[in-house]
């Protein structure tokens, strides 16, 4: 498989520009502003994908190149995610959604678990956001807890109700089953909107921005004379934990969870006859996904220190889902890039901000035609 | 009547079940011994799957029970049924179609697996060693069976042929180390030649798990004569014969049941 074609140092060199190249392009398309440069070099990124993609020998080079410097290419993408903010240091509000875009990801690597891996098509994923949100927020403005107290607990809370969610829905497969989750999101909802120690539909404010040691993370800061904005500090709590999400989720596909999941998602009958448990193993996958869903939640709140039950309608579920689809079920880096792409994209073209939804479905049918196991499909595992 | 011995590893009594009216097991007493392979066979809808689904824990008897190693499984979950050490292989492949035929093995496994959720989280290296060691058991296992299928081992099960699947339905079953392996016509849409292979295949199971009990469910009645040192005869979910393949081939209650359809096929 391994091909050590030329000198090491020249491969290496190589596999630089290419990931370089690829963050430019992305940086270009997060700056520029005009509808129609943003359209073209959308065009450009996505040709080139397809032209990687469609290029044998080209596809090849490059999965060598990445072979052979796997260490390499980890450390500088991470590099260069850090040094994202500095780049875009004079232009909070680009941050501010890749920063989202990072708080989606952990979402839809959550809702990964269930839709991916196991087939449960569950459209609770705003309730976990939600619950984890407002579990935080009242934590933190009735008792005071700081931030790093109130991630756990909120995240366990939400797979408590993940789990309670999880119960009644054994009974059912399939649409039903669907459809239960979303009586379930809409519940929590309801009850968002009108129990009174929630705020009912004017919310939560006055959430304080979390803080390490005396500096908040909602003060901006200076490196060689730049002003840093205080989003990237938001960005760089989403960047750790999108990469803690990612390790757990690819961990957890690779174990013998994961290929429970995976047998659960295929057929029922057969797992539950190799001794798999199926139920256990199903309501697992809601505990997990509701505390990844958690976990987001709480630092959105903390983000933007006032929550309503606004920010966690059914329309958040779907979006979720549709990054699960897009990017790839069950393909723990495809659903990252799906989450991205959903989340950059709909912010790049506010233009048509009236054509919102409108795009998302017409995305959603051109995926389910061309393409309809995401853009990066499962692989099958390797053990050798 | 056929001698039961001391100890024998499944024993039913009574066992039935009912669809509405009909009874689909009707009273079936039967037992099986250690290292046996016994055959199972009747015509079409006289409750052979039926019998398999009981003691594989899909469906709840209405009456009776059965006792697997001196234990009572009545009312016991699949799942649990299949880590007392009862695998089995189905009619139509059931088979985990978009992974790759090394996965189904692996899950086959899952039992021997023991990393816990903490442990993948948190000892991930310690798992990862776990999970290589079954994959290369599971790899010796296909090997075992077809050097070929050992080759497409990272083939997705959806692009083998169909003889291949059954072959891969049957490893996965055996990959739990099974006291009892339950075969649900493994024969079903095979050609001649891949009859021949399979019962070699067959016969290769009883050399690689030794004391392993063999029931087979098959139309085909070379693989019976070949393979089963005891049959029993299933019609509209009684038994109505026991013994070995002479014995039954000329009982005229065995020849009645199949008269029109196989009686040739039984008789020869």
């Amino acid at each position: 498989m391994k091909k050590s074609d030329g000198h090491p140092v020249l491969s290496a060199l190589w596999l630089l520009a290419v990931i370089t190249l690829a963050y430019g392009l992305v940086i270009f398309f997060l700056v520029v502003e005009e509808t129609y440069t943003i359209l073209v070099t959308l065009m450009v990124i996505l040709f080139l994908g397809y032209f990687v993609r469609r290029v044998e020998s080209l596809r090849r080079w490059l999965q060598s190149l990445v072979e052979a410097h796997k260490k390499l290419a980890i450390g500088w993408i991470l590099f260069l995610l850090i040094l994202l903010p500095i780049l875009l240091g004079s232009n909070p509000y680009v941050i501010h959604i890749v920063f989202s875009a990072g708080l989606y990801a952990i979402l839809a690597l959550g809702l990964n678990f269930q839709l991916g891996s196991t087939n449960v098509v569950n459209f609770a994923t705003a309730a976990s956001y939600g619950i984890g949100a407002y579990t935080s927020a009242l934590l933190a403005v009735h008792l005071g807890w700081s931030f790093w107290i109130v991630l756990p607990i909120s995240g366990i809370v939400s797979a408590f109700f993940g789990f309670l969610l999880g119960l009644p829905t054994m009974k059912t497969k399939t649409y039903y089953l669907s459809l239960v989750t979303i009586a379930f999101g809409l519940i929590v909802y309801l009850f968002l909107n009108n129990l009174s120690w929630t705020g009912g539909p004017n919310g939560i404010g006055g959430i304080p921005f979390p803080s390490i040691g005396s500096f908040s993370l909602g003060s901006s800061w200076t490196l060689f004379g730049l002003t840093i904005p205080f989003q990237a500090n938001f960005y760089y709590l989403t960047l750790i934990l999108v990469v803690l999400s990612y390790v757990v989720a690819q961990r957890i596909h690779d174990s013998k969870l994961g290929l429970a999941w995976n047998a659960i998602r295929n057929d029922e009958i057969a797992a539950e006859c190799q001794g798999i448990d199926v139920t256990r193993n199903k309501i697992m996958a809601f505990c997990v996904d509701a505390f990844f869903g958690g976990v987001a939640g709480t630092v959105y709140a903390f983000n933007v220190s006032f929550i309503s039950p606004e920010n966690f309608t059914f329309m958040v579920s779907v979006t979720v889902v549709t990054m699960v689809i897009v990017g790839g079920m069950d393909n723990v880096p495809g659903v990252i890039f799906g989450a991205l792409l959903m989340t950059l994209i709909p912010e790049k073209f506010q233009a048509f901000q009236s054509y919102r939804l409108w795009l998302f479905g017409l995305i959603i049918l051109l995926m389910l035609f061309l393409q309809p196991k995401g853009l990066f499909p499962q692989k099958i595992r390797r053990y050798d | 009547m056929v001698e039961r011995d001391d100890h024998p590893l499944l024993v039913t009594e009574g066992l039935s079940i009912s669809f509405g009216g009909l009874r689909a097991v009707d009273g079936v007493d039967s037992f099986i011994r250690k290292g046996e392979t016994l055959g199972l066979i009747g015509p079409n809808g006289s409750g052979k799957s039926t019998f398999f689904n009981l003691i594989s824990g899909i469906y709840r008897p209405s009456s009776g029970k059965f006792v697997f190693e001196g234990e009572n499984l009545v009312g016991f979950k699949p799942f649990e049924i299949a880590r007392k050490g009862i695998a089995r292989t189905f009619q139509n492949n059931r088979l985990f179609l978009d992974l790759s035929v090394l996965d189904n093995i692996v899950i086959g496994m899952y039992q021997k697996q023991k990393a816990t959720l903490w442990q993948t989280l948190f000892r991930y290296r310690r798992t990862k060693q776990e999970l290589s060691r079954t994959a290369s058991e599971a790899a010796a296992l296909l090997n075992f069976f077809s050097q070929d299928l050992c080759e497409d081992r990272y083939k997705r099960v959806s692009d083998l042929a169909h003889a291949d699947r059954k072959r891969v339905e049957i490893c996965r079953a055996l990959a739990s180390d099974p006291k009892l392996l339950l075969l649900d016509e493994p024969s079903a849409g095979m050609s001649p030649k891949e009859t021949e292979d399979l019962m070699k295949d067959i016969r290769k199971i009883g050399e690689k798990m030794e004391g392993i009990s063999l029931i087979i469910i098959e139309h085909d009645m070379r693989v019976i004569e070949t393979v089963a040192g005891r049959v029993i005869v299933f019609n509209y979910g009684r038994k109505i014969a026991e013994g070995t393949f002479s014995e039954i081939s000329k009982n005229p209650a065995v020849l009645e049941a199949y008269l029109g359809e196989e009686s040739t096929d039984v008789a020869a």
